[in-house]
């Protein structure tokens, strides 16, 4: 629709993982804790289903971030969620 | 525990019988919500006439707890729902369950066994969220309540989410306590307009019912928590909102500035403004006045600077936040950024 915008779009981020697949490194900062994981699978039932890994950090500068990856993908996301 | 649930018989009218042959469970007509709300009131005040606490969340509809009545009519529930049907009148059925829902397919004569289409308007959600479950549920082949029924909560969480979670406690007979609301005084106010009142005069009409509403006798010095502005419009129907105060008022600045910008929703000129408070608080003396707007209409003062930002930032600066589905995991798809409206 003309206009319109998303709001809290995910953003593309650089992450480095360790070999279980956490994150390690985000935009070249240390990841300090992963405080929280999970799984979101929607629209599985429709021809464009979407599974996403999201991790909730702490980095070392002490801020928290929200990333995911989706299913198969190895490109990372950032979002407010 | 009975509870006894009163439905306007019209949302009790098969609505498609070819497809599951179940009732209309839905809301009253909102092309006329005043009409519905003026409905719903009067049964709600018929109900109370009998001893009743009711909650009554929707239009349309009103529940109380039947086993605190038996006492007075006949020891059962069958005296009970004789008694609330001699005072709500025959436009109203009524339905006795142990939980709101059993209350509601009973009285809104869902077929047996029951569809999960009887979900839809239980869920406290908007139609369209609920209705999407329902089709998730048919998809899967999940067409009747008992087979939902049957589903573990795990699966059912993973694959419909918490709205999923809502509507199978639901059927297991977890709900909330009735909240009956404290019985309502009428306090309104109505005023005639003449033909083509709009914009300042229309904003005139509007402090003239605020002053008569609080000048009413009735309101004994009480302050107001909420109150329900509505018209008749000259093209026929009418129009309704309801505006809460956020906390407790009697003081007609702060009234006419909440009410002041909702006459902007109106969807047509009107012949009559009706102004209706929706609940009595403390005396005003103990009352602080929440400042609103200042002495400027807070409308006009929003316009300026609208005007003034895209000027300075261009058309595009000016944006606002438009929900479009909180309840999804995904937060891309909560809400929208849309240009916002010229006032």
């Amino acid at each position: 629709m003309p206009g319109l915008r998303r709001l809290y779009a995910p953003q593309r981020v650089a992450v480095r993982t360790d070999p279980q697949g956490a994150p390690t490194l985000v935009e070249g900062t240390a990841v300090e804790a992963v405080r929280e994981e999970w799984l979101v699978e929607d629209r599985w039932w429709t021809p464009q289903p979407l599974r996403r890994h999201y991790f909730e950090l702490a980095t070392a500068d002490g801020r928290s971030l929200t990333v995911f990856r989706g299913a198969g993908e190895q490109r990372w996301y950032r979002q407010r969620a | 525990m009975e509870i006894a649930c009163v439905i306007e018989k019209r949302l009790a009218i098969p609505a498609c019988p070819g497809r599951g042959g179940g009732p209309r469970s839905g809301h009253a007509d909102l092309s006329d919500p005043v009409a519905a709300a003026e409905a719903t009131d009067a049964m709600v005040r018929a109900l109370e006439g009998i001893g009743a606490a009711v909650e009554s969340e929707q239009f349309g509809e009103g529940f109380f707890a039947a086993t605190g009545l038996r006492g007075l009519y006949g020891g059962d529930a069958a005296g009970v729902v004789a008694a609330a049907g001699r005072a709500v009148g025959e436009e109203w059925q009524i339905g006795v369950g142990p939980t709101r829902l059993t209350a509601f397919l009973a009285a809104a004569e869902w077929p047996r066994p029951v569809p999960v289409a009887a979900l839809r308007t239980r869920l406290g959600v908007p139609e369209r969220e609920a209705e999407e479950l329902v089709e998730a549920l048919e998809r899967l082949g999940v067409e009747m309540l008992r087979a939902f029924n049957r589903l573990a909560a795990d699966q059912v969480a993973d694959r419909f989410g918490p709205l999923g979670l809502r509507a199978l406690r639901l059927c297991r007979g977890e709900e909330e306590p009735l909240r009956p609301q404290a019985p309502r005084e009428e306090l309104v106010e109505e005023i005639e307009l003449p033909e083509g009142t709009a914009g300042r005069q229309l904003d005139r009409a509007l402090e003239l019912l605020v002053d008569r509403l609080l000048a009413a006798p009735q309101r004994k010095g009480r302050t107001l928590l909420g109150l329900r502005l509505g018209a008749l419009l000259s093209g026929g129907g009418s129009w309704s909102v309801e505006q809460g105060l956020g906390r407790p008022s009697a003081a007609p600045r702060v009234l006419r500035n909440v009410l002041g910008p909702r006459l902007e929703e109106l969807p047509g000129p009107a012949r009559t403004l009706r102004l209706q408070a929706l609940g009595l608080g403390a005396a005003a003396r103990d009352q602080l006045e929440l400042e609103v707007g200042g002495a400027e209409p807070r409308r006009r003062r929003l316009r300026a600077a609208v005007r003034e930002v895209r000027a300075t930032q261009g058309a595009e600066a000016l944006l606002k936040i438009l929900p479009v589905d909180r309840s999804s995991r995904v937060p891309e798809r909560w809400a929208m950024l849309t240009p916002y409206p010229e006032l």
